[in-house]
């Protein structure tokens, strides 16, 4: 996740990460969160009930929902 | 990574390739939009196009959040990054959108204050710690940025950040969908629907293209087997004579959406009446701006902007790129004038366009050798 190559850069590019949480700042509505590739960031939790061990879907450094295994 | 990994699974992949070749009708020509950039992205990451039958086509639609901002308001950006004291922050694509003045990357260059953010919130934190200057974060994107935006100036409301103001270029995907249903360029079977819009929005907003169009949606996810299954599961609904809004990426998307996220958005944004779309010309009601509750914030009513309408380049076909009427590499300058080092036009800045997609992924070459 980061901008060093310029041909792909899905920070930028407004796409959706996988990140799974780390720990939770519930105060601050923050998440300390980890992507696949273990590059660790600070996410808005204030539209999903997250805990950690939880996978959330990350936009923008906003967590849009929190991702549910399905049958 | 789970979520991810096991949809990413070359076998399953195969399998699924095998069950669309069952499911076309032979001598019928598909053609399905996948209306999100980072669809796009993927399927020429993973060579997903490669794994289809011939007769299955698909074709790139206007959900790239860089590849639709008009070159008036990239100017709009560079004035405001050369008033005294500001500091202008926008994501790292935005910043090499060319307008009719440069770019945003180029203003810097000529030592306007611009810097790059990964979210919304990071500008926010920029004006907290740099009190004596004006920062304006440059908001782009769908759906998918909006609500991110929205906490955001709920924050700097609730903080009385005073020194942070945003250029609002939101915008929402069902206004320029319901423009290319009623063009008369464009004749589709089906759409791959964009799973993370729907996130937020649900998969409701998106049941007009069956109700009016007689057309399916499948909500999908962005990994090379989600896009293979919703390809089957659009062409399975053709085969069976149906045509309605299923939703392939239920690990992420509730059908509902996210209504603590609509929420944030209706309180911070309000419509406005049009918004010129790049390539597509102004769409109505297909634009955000800040709500009145929100004005001291609102970078437009804070400067005088130029916000005068720049027509695009004349080689640029952008245009017909978004609305799916030509493939990247039809268009006059496509890897030649327009490269992602140096592009003329929006769909060769961002990794999610269409011409970035099929330029940096091989397709140049390949589809050049086959002509």
């Amino acid at each position: 996740m980061s901008c060093e190559d310029p041909r792909h850069c899905i920070t930028c590019g407004d796409d959706g990460v996988p990140m799974r949480v780390l720990a939770i700042d519930a105060e601050r509505r923050l998440a300390l969160c980890a992507d696949e590739r273990g590059v660790h960031l600070s996410v808005e939790i204030a539209l999903v009930d997250a805990a950690p061990g939880d996978t959330l879907l990350v936009h923008a450094g906003t967590a849009l929902t929190r991702l549910e295994a399905t049958a | 990574m789970r979520f991810v990994d096991e949809f990413r699974d070359a076998e399953l992949g195969r399998v699924l390739a095998g069950e669309i070749v069952a499911a076309v009708e032979p001598g019928r020509h598909y053609k399905l939009m996948e209306v999100c950039g980072g669809h796009t992205h993927s399927i020429y990451k993973y060579g997903v196009d490669d794994l289809l039958p011939e007769n299955v086509e698909l074709v790139h639609g206007p959900g790239c959040p860089v590849c639709v901002i008009p070159m008036g308001r990239v100017d709009d950006g560079i004035a405001i990054a050369h008033e005294p004291g500001v500091i202008l922050t926008c994501f790292g694509d935005m910043m090499r959108v060319p307008g009719a003045r440069g770019t945003l990357l180029e203003a810097k260059a000529a030592g306007a204050d611009v810097r790059m953010v990964y979210s919304p919130l990071d500008a926010l934190r920029i004006a907290k710690s740099e009190p004596g200057r004006q920062v304006v974060f440059f908001a782009i994107g769908f759906e998918t940025t909006a609500p991110s935006t929205a906490l955001t100036l709920m924050r700097a409301k609730a903080e009385h950040v005073a020194n942070f103001s945003c250029v609002c270029n939101h915008v929402t995907i069902v206004p320029p969908l319901r423009a290319l249903l009623e063009s008369p360029d464009l004749r589709l079977d089906g759409f791959v629907g964009p799973g993370h819009v729907a996130t937020v929005v649900g998969a409701r907003p998106f049941q007009f293209i069956p109700a009016d169009h007689g057309q399916p949606v499948v909500i999908s996810g962005f990994e090379p087997v989600d896009i293979l299954q919703s390809v089957l599961m659009i062409l399975r609904q053709l085969r069976d004579g149906r045509h309605e809004v299923e939703n392939q990426y239920k690990r992420v998307v509730p059908w509902e959406g996210n209504l603590r996220a609509l929420e944030a958005m209706q309180e911070v944004f309000a419509l406005r009446p049009h918004f010129e779309w790049r390539g597509l010309g102004f769409i109505s009601q297909s634009g955000l701006r800040l709500a009145d509750a929100y004005a001291d914030f609102d970078a437009e009513r804070r400067w005088q902007l130029p916000d005068v309408r720049v027509a695009d380049p004349k080689a640029c076909q952008c245009g017909e790129v978004l609305k799916g009427v030509i493939k990247p590499w039809e268009c006059k300058v496509f890897g030649t004038a327009c490269t992602p080092e140096r592009p003329i036009g929006t769909c060769m800045v961002s990794s999610e366009g269409a011409c970035a997609a099929y330029y940096n992924y091989g397709r140049f070459a390949r589809d050049r050798e086959v002509v």
